[in-house]
């Protein structure tokens, strides 16, 4: 078969690529150079002392290999990313049970609790240390009406207590965005099904295990899915609340890159963990897109 | 003239062969139906013309002009899709007079014309609302009117009845062929659907498997189909088929339908056509109305009539369908309401061998 | 009347529990809105002050007085300009890539991956960048940066926005005799305007919200929102009130938003993947 190339074929084609060629260059400049530059940099010896861009091998990500910090700092942003995740999931899915079936004011109440949400990090990270205040806030205060003495709990300082700090700020911020979309696909369930199975004789636990936990489970996927992403980078609620302290105890991958990049300025170290970084998130992203099927 | 011609075409999607070679020529101010079975590759074909897929090989022409390499809106087309494509942002006045818009035409003149393809179509009341606040009936007018206040020289419908429910169909059938009447113009209809074939077409064009399977005037190919396929494919209920050994039977030939000891005598005419199959098996394809009820014998009849024992009797008004065994094979004949009394278990029934179809059992084409 | 009563008690139970959660989930933005109007005496009270003698202004003033509130300003010149071009472009990929296959399936996913990589990684070598070409702290650097870190989210969700528009509709554009960019004018665009719409929302608040672009690329000159309200932890002693009065002016627009938003909320951020 001959495919010649016809007029508005020509033209299609042309037009076609004037569409997306804007988004791509930018995309190109700001996606893919960083990419470029991060790995020739890794291999050389920039420091804030010396910029030596002569070719060092592997020696910083031998270095890597070595520096307790860095995998200090990434076991936390596992930690956080495994403690959180599960707790916002849980809770958000008890809530959106809570809001499936009719409520007087169901709806000013699902508005609210979404607020959440959308406020920035940062300003929820500011948030929680006015909370968290071991004088001034309200949360100190709260406790010793209950536990009926004057306790000054460090927060943000004592090393058994900044980890609650940390999930409590996150998980008050993101249980919201889980509960918003386990209620919308708690929403979609097939009701004749849940009527069928009811009408059949299953227990309870039986219709939720068994019909409901497989159709909200795709949605319950990618909700995983882009929390777990957003957990591992990480950043401005640990920012605000301990910036990585006391000591390293509460650093995570972002915030050691942060420190390392632009307050020690150790490019061509910073930019081998920014590639680790990489190259770990992309085997993990594309597993688990496989998985998820965002696209459908 | 010819208006349209199509020559060799081909269309491919990857590796999907969708359009494989279709020869066709259009007459001007004819209404052909391009019909067949979905995926068939009808739809693809009517979007050829229009320019909304490419051709890969082969070429389209219109009013002799090649037009594989025009834009759509070149090609002097106007097309009605199957779901309406209105714009739900845009009152009915507009819709209609989107294209015109498009080719510039003067603001008086739109509205004289949107206001006389209105009236035409009874929608004029609706001009100034949305699509949503319409009915199915009226969004199909609708996008027909949008389509003729063009006065393109070729319009083309994409299956368009067949979102509305059968009592609005029969009236949308009625009122397109009466656009074609009125304005005389080249249609081109793409349907699955048989009973609009048969009933709007002045030519039908059966597509099969990117191929045309046959094509001519609605009785050529309900009378005289060339295959197998057209055959079943026109006529409902469809037509029975029964396989029948070619046996001798006096001067001429006769068959013995499959499984029973049924035989029916051809006569002369079909006789010549069948003695090479002579012991061998062929299909007789006899549509339901070919059946009727054979009351008193009369020696006229003789040889071709059959004994059917009673399987299901389906009462419709109008006509009675009775379902029954031909050896294997479950048939149905069409019979008048009356040729049956309640509790009857059987029937003899007479086969107008005229106008049988008698079918070669390899090839699949007709004898 | 027992089934009855069951029922209605426990939808009590079920209110009672949405009452308690609501005010748990609250009472962090009911702390934060309230200290920005107390006064220095009251933020510095113990035990702290639950519910202020009378709603002062004084720490916003401040804000005025000392040209902080112009961060604000910042985030909406950077967040409003990044949006508008990430909207434009993205949409008119999103088109191409829906209509025409372009790129196929690899390109698109290579899109949605971009938007996985973590911030950090990217600005670190995107500031050495801005370094040699001068771009750090100025509008036209974070604009460029928002722009581009949006455009997938943006090219992903009017792809979803694009599919849901029947085909036909362009096909009879182009059959009535207009040209592909005319379709995409007066089709594609006013079809999805809703889309459009809810999407440019959602890319908005994700600039208008970064933080860690902002604190990398800006210095004065620029710098958004969010990052002057980091300025204000001491080393000591945080400026409760000018933390929490410079918090509520970046986040009182955005609940504004959010509330004519709800419709399109789901949709949103799940990246296009519940339908809502």
């Amino acid at each position: 078969m001959l495919k010649k190339l016809s007029l508005p074929k020509i033209r299609k084609l042309g037009f076609k690529y004037q569409l997306i060629a804007p988004s791509i260059i930018i995309l190109l400049i700001i996606g893919l150079f960083p990419l470029v530059y991060t790995l020739v940099v890794s291999f050389q010896g920039i420091t804030m002392m010396d910029n030596d861009t002569s070719f060092h091998g592997i020696k910083n990500y031998v270095a890597i290999a070595d520096d307790t910090r860095f995998w200090g700092a990434l076991f936390h942003t596992v930690m956080f990313t495994v403690i959180a995740l599960p707790i916002e999931l849980f809770l958000g899915l008890f809530m959106a049970q809570l809001f499936i079936e009719k409520l007087p004011g169901r709806q000013i109440f699902i508005a609210l609790l979404v607020l959440p949400v959308v406020v920035a990090p940062i300003v929820s990270g500011a948030t929680w240390s006015l909370l968290l205040d071991n004088r001034f806030g309200p949360i100190n205060q709260i406790i010793n009406w209950f536990m009926g003495e004057e306790l000054t709990l460090l927060w943000t300082i004592n090393p058994t207590l900044v980890y609650p700090a940390i999930f409590l700020a996150e998980v008050w911020q993101w249980t919201p965005f889980m509960f918003l979309l386990l209620l919308a696909a708690l929403s979609a369930v097939d009701k004749a099904q849940l009527e069928a199975a009811a009408i059949d004789g299953a227990s309870y636990w039986m219709i939720f295990t068994k019909i409901t936990l497989p159709s909200i489970w795709p949605v319950m996927a990618v909700a995983i899915l882009i929390r777990g992403l957003d957990l591992f980078r990480l950043f401005d609620i640990v920012w605000a609340l301990t910036k990585g302290g006391p000591g390293t105890m509460t650093e995570t991958i972002s915030t050691f890159t942060y420190v390392k990049g632009f307050q020690q300025f150790e490019t061509s170290y910073t930019g081998a963990v920014a590639l680790l970084i990489i190259i770990i998130l992309s085997f993990v992203v594309i597993g688990a897109l496989r998985k998820v099927e965002l696209s459908r | 003239m010819a208006d349209l011609r199509i020559s060799g075409l081909h269309k491919y999607y990857g590796s999907m062969h969708a359009v494989k070679g279709i020869d066709l020529e259009i007459p001007s101010g004819e209404f052909t139906v391009l019909v067949g079975q979905s995926g068939c590759g009808k739809s693809t074909l009517l979007r050829t013309i229009a320019g909304l897929e490419e051709i890969d090989q082969g070429t389209v022409q219109i009013s002799g002009q090649t037009v594989n390499d025009l834009a759509p809106k070149d090609r002097d087309i106007a097309m009605v899709f199957q779901n309406y494509a209105l714009y739900p942002y845009m009152k009915i006045f507009d819709n209609i007079a989107f294209g015109l818009r498009a080719r510039k035409v003067e603001k008086t003149e739109i509205n004289k014309k949107v206001d006389h393809v209105s009236k035409m179509l009874s929608i004029d009341h609706l001009l100034d609302r949305y699509p949503r606040q319409l009915s199915g009936g009226q969004l199909q007018r609708v996008a027909i009117g949008r389509a003729i206040v063009r006065e393109a020289r070729i319009y083309l419908f994409d299956e368009p009845l067949s979102n509305l429910d059968a009592q609005l169909r029969d009236e949308m059938r009625g009122e397109i062929k009466r656009l074609h009447k009125e304005l005389g113009k080249t249609m081109i209809y793409v349907t699955h659907d048989q009973i609009e074939a048969m009933t709007m077409a002045d030519r039908i064009v059966l597509i099969r498997d990117g191929k045309i399977e046959q094509q001519g005037t609605p009785s050529d190919l309900y009378d005289r189909p060339k295959t197998k396929y057209v055959a079943g494919f026109l006529g409902s209920p469809s037509m029975n088929f029964i396989t029948a050994r070619v046996v001798t039977q006096g001067l001429g030939y006769g068959l013995i339908l499959e499984n029973t000891a049924a035989q029916l005598k051809m006569p002369e005419n079909v006789s010549q056509r069948i003695g090479e199959y002579l012991g061998s098996n062929i299909l007789i394809g006899i549509r339901p109305e070919h059946f009727s009820l054979n009351n008193e014998s009369k020696p006229e009849d003789s040889g071709t009539t059959i004994e059917v024992s009673i399987d299901l009797v389906q009462p419709t008004g109008a006509r009675t369908y009775v379902s029954f065994k031909i050896g294997q094979v479950t048939a149905v004949a069409e019979l008048n309401p009356r040729d049956i009394r309640q509790n009857e278990s059987n029937l003899t029934l007479n086969v107008d061998v005229n106008r049988c179809v008698l079918i070669n059992k390899d090839t699949e084409f007709s004898i | 009347m027992n089934a009855k009563l069951k029922k209605n008690f426990k939808t009590g139970l079920r209110l009672a529990g949405a009452v308690v959660l609501t005010i748990l989930f609250l009472f962090p933005i009911y702390w934060l809105f309230m200290i920005s109007f107390k006064t220095a005496d009251e933020i510095y009270a113990y035990p702290p002050v639950w519910w202020p003698e009378s709603l002062q202004f004084s720490n916003y003033a401040v804000l005025f007085k000392d040209g902080d509130a112009a961060t604000v300003g910042n985030s909406l010149i950077v967040a409003g300009t990044s949006t508008v071009f990430a909207m434009i472009l993205g949409t008119t990929c999103a088109y191409s890539i829906v209509r025409f296959k372009t790129g196929g399936d690899h390109l698109a996913n290579w899109i949605i991956s971009q938007r996985m990589i973590p911030p950090i990684a990217i600005v670190f070598p995107v500031f050495i960048l801005y370094v040699w070409f001068g771009l750090v702290d100025t509008y036209f650097g974070l604009i460029l940066l928002y722009t581009a870190f949006n455009l997938p989210y943006v090219i992903w969700m009017m792809r979803g926005y694009i599919l849901d528009i029947p085909i036909s509709l362009e096909h009879a554009a182009l059959v009535d005799g207009y040209t592909r960019w005319q379709v995409l004018w007066k089709v594609i665009f006013p079809m999805c305007r809703a889309g459009l719409f809810a999407t440019a929302i959602f890319t908005f608040v994700f600039a208008w919200n970064d933080f860690i672009f902002a604190l990398v690329l800006t210095r004065t000159e620029v710098a958004t929102y969010t990052v002057q309200v980091t300025h204000y932890f001491g080393g000591q002693s945080n400026f409760w009130g000018k933390i929490s009065a410079m918090s509520v002016l970046g986040t009182l627009p955005i609940f504004f938003i959010v509330a004519f938003m709800q419709k399109y909320l789901v949709r949103g951020i799940s990246l296009g993947a519940v339908k809502g």
